[in-house]
C-alpha cells in the first residue's frame, strides 16, 4: 500500500510539474536569437538623421542604429523619470542643486565603423544640437534645438565624463535625454553624411536603403550589449497605402504595424480576421492641432485665430475622425496615458469644447467683426502632408469652417516637402500633427511654443507665456507644477496658438510570435529592438 | 414639289422624301441600336446629374455628421454615409459633376488639339508630317494611364491640372484618327479644285477638309470619354486627382474606403457601380456611333 502511495506520489508530482511549465505565462519564456522582424513603415524617410527630423517616420528605423546616454525602460510602458535606464551612460548624478548633471559613460562602446566611443561624442552631438556658439557643426534643420536652451555648457573632463551645466535646475531634462529624439552622434562623421547613412553604436547597422520599398537593418555582432539583439535583422517595408499595409498585416507578411496608422476601425477589422493578433490600445503623445501662421494676415488677428479655434467641434472631431479613437485635451496629453493634461472640467471652458452651436455663433461674430462676413468670406489655402491620417482630418476641419463662413482649399503636401515648408513658415494654414518626445512640459513648451523655437510653427510669441514656461520648468514641486503647466495650457489655448483638436490613441498591432516590443505612451520611445525576439 | 436655286424638280406622284427630324433619326438610332440606345440614356442621366447635382443631392455632400459615422443605406441617407458621416448619394451626385467636367473637357482638350495638329500634319505632309508623327509615336508609346499619372504627379492635384494630365494622352490619338481621315480628303476632286481656283491652304484645312472630319471626331471623342473618366477615377484613387474634399467617385473608393469596405461595403459598392455605369455607357454609345457614322460599318 506504501508502494502505491509512493507511485501515485511521484506520477502526481511529474504531471503537476508537467502541467505548471506547460501553463507558464510567455514572458516567462527563455528569448530564442534569430529571425528577420517585418515593419511596416508608411513613407520614405525624409532623412536618416534623428536630430534632423521632427517625425516617426525617421525615428522608428533609425532608433535601433544609435544608443542614448539614458533611455526609458523599453518594457514599460508607463514612461516616467523613475523608468529611466543607463544606456551609453552607466550611471548619472544630479549635482549643485538640480544645476549640474554628470554622466559616468561606458568604456565597451565602438562606433559601427571601429571607432571607440568617448565623451567627445557626447559633447559633440549636444553642443551641435543645441547650436552652442563653439559648435564644431551644424544641423541643417534643428528642430529640438530649444530642448537645451537651458545649458550653459557641457564638459568632457576625460574620455569618460559628461558635465552638462545648467542655468538653472531643470528637473525635464534627463526626461528629454531618455527620448527617441536624443540618440548620442559620431564626432568624426559629419551630419550631411548621416543623413544618407549610419554609423551609430546601436543594436543594428544599416544594410540596405531602397527608397518606397524596404530599409533594411542587420544585427551589430560588436554590440556593447553582451547576447543583444536577438534578431538576425529588420526589416522596415515600405508601403504608402494605408489599406494595402493592414491587408499585408492580416497576412502575415508583417509582423508588426505602423504606430498610429492602424486606427481603430482597422484594428477592428484585424482582430476580427486573425483573432491572435495582439491590438494594444494606448497613447501616442501625438496631437491633431491647426497651424495658422501668425505672421501673416489674417492670422495676426487674435479674433481670427480664435474664431477658427471655435469653430471646429472638437468632440464631433474625436467620434468622426477617429470613430471614437482619440481623446479631446488642450496641449499636454490627456489622462489615463498623459500626465500633465488638463482636467475635463477646464477643457470645457475652452474653445471648440463647449456647445457646438454657441461656439460657431461666436466664432461668426468674432470674424464679422474683423470684417469678414456672408459678402465676404475669409478664403485660405489649408495645406497638410499627403498622408491618409492627414487628410481624413482636413476634411472634417474643412467643412467645420465651413459652417462659420469661411472657405478653405486643400493642398497636400510630400512629407519631404512639408517639415522644411513649416520650418520657413512657407504656409498661411495648416492641419499638423505635433509628436512629443517624451510626455514632459518643457520637452512640448520649449519646442513647439516658445518665441524663435524652429518647430514652433505658427511663430506664436508672448513674453508672458516664456514666462510661464520657465516658472513650471523649474518648480521641483510636482503637485506646483502641475497647477503651473495647466495655467500655460489655458493661455495657449484662449490664444489660439496651435489650436489642438485631439489626442491620438494608437492602436499597436503586432503578431503573437513578436515578443518584447512593448508599446509605450510615447510611439517616439520604443524602437531600440534590443530585447525584441521572435517566437518562431 | 422641290425647288433649288432656281432649278423645279418634280417628285413623281405617290413619292415623298423622308423627314429626318431629330426624333424620328433618335427613334431609328434607338431601333437599330439598341444598345447604343442605353448607353446614351446613361451618358443622358449622367449629364442631367451633373447639371442638376444641387437640386438632386439630399445633403451638403462636404457636410460632417460625427452621429452617423458609416450608417447604412436608410432613408435619411439613402445610399448610406462615410467614414465622416458625409451622405454618400450627395457625394456620388456632386461626383458626377467632377467625372463628366473633367471626363468632357479633358477630351475635348485633347481631342481638339490633336485633331489641330493631325489636320496641319496630314495636309501639308513631308517634313512637317514626318516630324510630328515621330513624336505622336513617342507620346502614344506611353499608355494613357501611365502618361497622366506623370503629368498628375508633376502639376499637383487639382481640377484643371487633371484635365491637362488627361488630356495630354488623348492628343496622339486625336492626330492620328484626323490626319488619317485628312490623308484621303485631301486627295479628292474638290480639294484639288479649291486649290487650282486658288483658295488659301488655311482656307482649305479649315474650311473644306475639318468638316468632313467630324464623323470620325465625334466616335474619338465618345470612345475617348469613357477612359477619360476611368482615368480621372484612377488618379483621384491614387490620390492624384481632385483634392479632398470635393467629392469624385475615385477618391470615394480610395484611402479610407478600402480601410472601412469590410465592415461597411457600400461606401465602395456605390461609388463602383457609378464608374461602372459611367464607363459602359460612353462605351456602349460610341461603339454605336461609330457604326452610325462610319459608312463602311454600317450595318455591320
Amino acid at each position: 500500500m506504501d508502494r502505491f502511495r509512493t507511485v501515485a506520489l511521484v506520477v502526481g508530482l511529474a504531471v503537476a510539474i508537467t502541467l505548471a511549465l506547460s501553463i507558464a505565462p510567455a514572458t516567462s519564456q527563455a528569448p530564442k536569437s534569430g529571425g528577420i522582424l517585418n515593419v511596416w513603415h508608411r513613407e520614405n524617410p525624409p532623412s536618416l538623421s534623428i536630430h534632423e527630423e521632427g517625425t516617426i517616420s525617421t525615428v522608428l528605423p533609425m532608433s535601433a542604429c544609435y544608443n542614448n546616454l539614458v533611455l526609458f525602460d523599453p518594457l514599460k510602458k508607463q514612461e516616467s523619470e523613475a523608468t529611466i535606464i543607463p544606456e551609453l551612460a552607466e550611471k548619472w548624478s544630479w549635482q549643485d542643486g538640480g544645476r549640474t548633471l554628470v554622466f559616468f559613460l561606458r568604456k565597451d562602446v565602438k562606433w559601427h565603423d571601429g571607432q571607440l566611443f568617448t565623451s567627445k561624442d557626447v559633447k559633440y552631438t549636444f553642443d551641435v544640437v543645441r547650436a552652442a556658439p563653439d559648435a564644431p557643426a551644424k544641423l541643417r534643420v534643428n528642430p529640438r534645438k530649444d530642448w537645451y536652451a537651458n545649458v550653459v555648457s557641457i564638459d568632457a573632463p576625460d574620455p569618460y565624463t559628461v558635465v552638462f551645466r545648467l542655468k538653472r535646475p531643470q528637473p525635464s531634462l534627463l526626461m528629454m535625454l531618455a527620448s527617441g529624439y536624443s540618440p548620442v552622434y559620431p564626432s568624426h562623421v559629419p551630419p550631411a553624411e548621416i543623413r544618407n547613412r549610419c554609423v551609430g553604436t546601436g543594436p543594428f547597422k544599416v544594410k540596405e536603403y531602397r527608397q518606397g520599398e524596404v530599409l533594411e537593418l542587420a544585427k551589430n555582432p560588436d554590440y556593447f550589449v553582451k547576447g543583444r539583439p536577438y534578431l538576425d535583422g529588420i526589416r522596415y517595408i515600405i508601403i504608402k497605402e494605408r489599406g494595402t499595409a493592414v491587408a499585408a498585416i492580416q497576412a502575415g507578411r508583417i509582423d508588426v504595424g505602423f504606430p498610429g496608422e492602424v486606427s481603430k476601425a482597422a484594428s477592428e477589422s484585424l482582430k476580427a480576421a486573425v483573432p491572435q493578433l495582439v491590438v494594444t490600445p494606448i497613447g501616442q503623445n501625438v496631437n491633431d492641432n491647426l497651424i495658422m501662421n501668425i505672421k501673416k494676415p489674417p492670422f495676426d488677428n487674435v479674433k481670427v485665430r480664435r474664431a477658427i479655434s471655435l469653430a471646429v467641434d472638437r468632440r464631433a472631431y474625436i467620434k468622426a475622425v477617429h470613430q471614437g479613437g482619440a481623446l479631446p485635451g488642450a496641449s499636454m496629453a490627456p489622462k489615463p496615458f498623459g500626465v500633465w493634461g488638463l482636467l475635463e472640467a477646464d477643457l470645457n471652458k475652452l474653445p471648440g469644447y463647449g456647445d457646438p452651436a454657441k461656439d460657431k455663433a461666436e466664432a461668426r461674430k468674432l470674424l464679422t467683426e474683423v470684417g469678414f462676413g456672408p459678402g465676404k468670406p475669409l478664403r485660405v489655402e489649408m495645406q497638410t502632408r499627403a498622408i491618409a491620417i492627414y487628410v481624413d482630418f482636413s476634411s472634417f476641419v474643412i467643412d467645420q469652417l465651413k459652417q462659420v463662413g469661411v472657405e478653405a482649399a486643400l493642398k497636400q503636401i510630400e512629407t519631404g516637402v512639408w517639415h522644411p515648408m513649416v520650418t520657413r513658415r512657407d504656409y498661411l494654414m495648416g492641419t499638423n500633427l505635433t509628436g512629443i518626445g517624451p510626455d514632459d512640459p518643457d520637452a512640448n513648451f520649449y519646442e513647439n511654443y516658445r518665441c524663435g523655437s524652429p518647430r514652433n510653427y505658427t511663430d506664436y510669441c508672448s513674453e508672458q507665456a516664456d514666462a510661464m514656461m520657465d516658472r513650471q520648468s523649474q518648480e521641483l514641486d510636482p503637485k506646483k507644477r502641475l497647477q503651473l503647466v495647466w495655467e500655460v495650457q489655458r493661455k495657449l489655448e484662449e490664444e489660439a496658438a496651435r489650436p489642438i483638436m485631439g489626442w491620438r490613441v494608437d492602436y499597436f498591432t503586432h503578431w503573437p510570435h513578436v515578443k518584447n516590443l512593448v508599446p509605450h505612451q510615447s510611439i517616439y520611445n520604443y524602437w531600440r529592438m534590443q530585447e525584441v525576439w521572435l517566437d518562431k | 414639289m422641290v425647288t433649288t436655286e432656281g432649278i423645279e424638280l418634280t417628285l413623281p406622284a405617290g413619292v415623298t422624301l423622308p423627314r429626318a427630324g431629330l426624333g424620328a433619326l433618335l427613334w431609328r438610332f434607338c431601333r437599330k441600336k439598341p444598345l447604343g440606345a442605353v448607353g446614351g440614356l446613361l451618358m443622358v442621366v449622367m449629364v442631367v446629374t451633373a447639371v442638376l447635382a444641387t437640386v438632386l443631392a439630399t445633403h451638403d455632400p462636404i457636410r460632417t455628421d460625427a452621429n452617423r459615422t458609416l450608417a447604412r443605406p436608410a432613408g435619411d441617407h439613402w445610399l448610406g454615409t462615410d467614414h465622416l458621416g458625409r451622405d454618400i448619394y450627395s457625394r456620388i451626385v456632386h461626383g458626377a459633376q467632377v467625372s463628366l467636367v473633367v471626363g468632357l473637357a479633358s477630351t475635348l482638350l485633347g481631342s481638339v488639339l490633336g485633331g489641330i495638329i493631325g489636320l496641319l500634319s496630314g495636309y501639308l505632309g513631308g517634313k512637317t508630317d514626318l516630324i510630328t508623327q515621330r513624336v505622336m509615336d513617342i507620346l502614344q508609346g506611353m499608355p494613357l494611364l501611365v502618361l497622366a499619372l506623370v503629368m498628375s504627379a508633376a502639376l499637383g492635384p487639382s481640377i484643371p491640372n487633371v484635365i491637362i494630365a488627361i488630356s495630354v494622352p488623348i492628343i496622339p490619338r486625336a492626330a492620328r484618327v484626323i490626319r488619317s481621315s485628312v490623308l484621303s480628303i485631301r486627295e479628292m476632286q474638290y480639294i484639288e479644285a479649291a486649290r487650282g481656283l486658288g483658295v488659301g491652304h488655311l482656307r482649305i484645312a479649315f474650311r473644306h477638309i475639318l468638316p468632313n472630319t467630324v464623323g470620325p471626331f465625334i466616335v474619338l471623342g465618345t470612345a475617348q470619354l469613357g477612359s477619360a473618366i476611368l482615368v480621372e477615377a484612377t488618379l483621384s484613387f491614387l490620390g492624384l486627382g481632385v483634392p479632398e474634399p470635393s467629392p469624385s467617385w475615385g477618391r470615394m473608393l480610395a484611402v479610407s474606403a478600402s480601410e472601412y469596405a469590410q465592415k461597411a461595403p457600400h461606401l465602395v459598392l456605390f461609388p463602383g457601380f457609378a464608374i461602372s455605369l459611367a464607363v459602359f455607357g460612353s462605351n456602349l454609345l460610341g461603339d454605336a456611333l461609330r457604326d452610325t457614322l462610319d459608312p463602311r460599318l454600317r450595318g455591320a
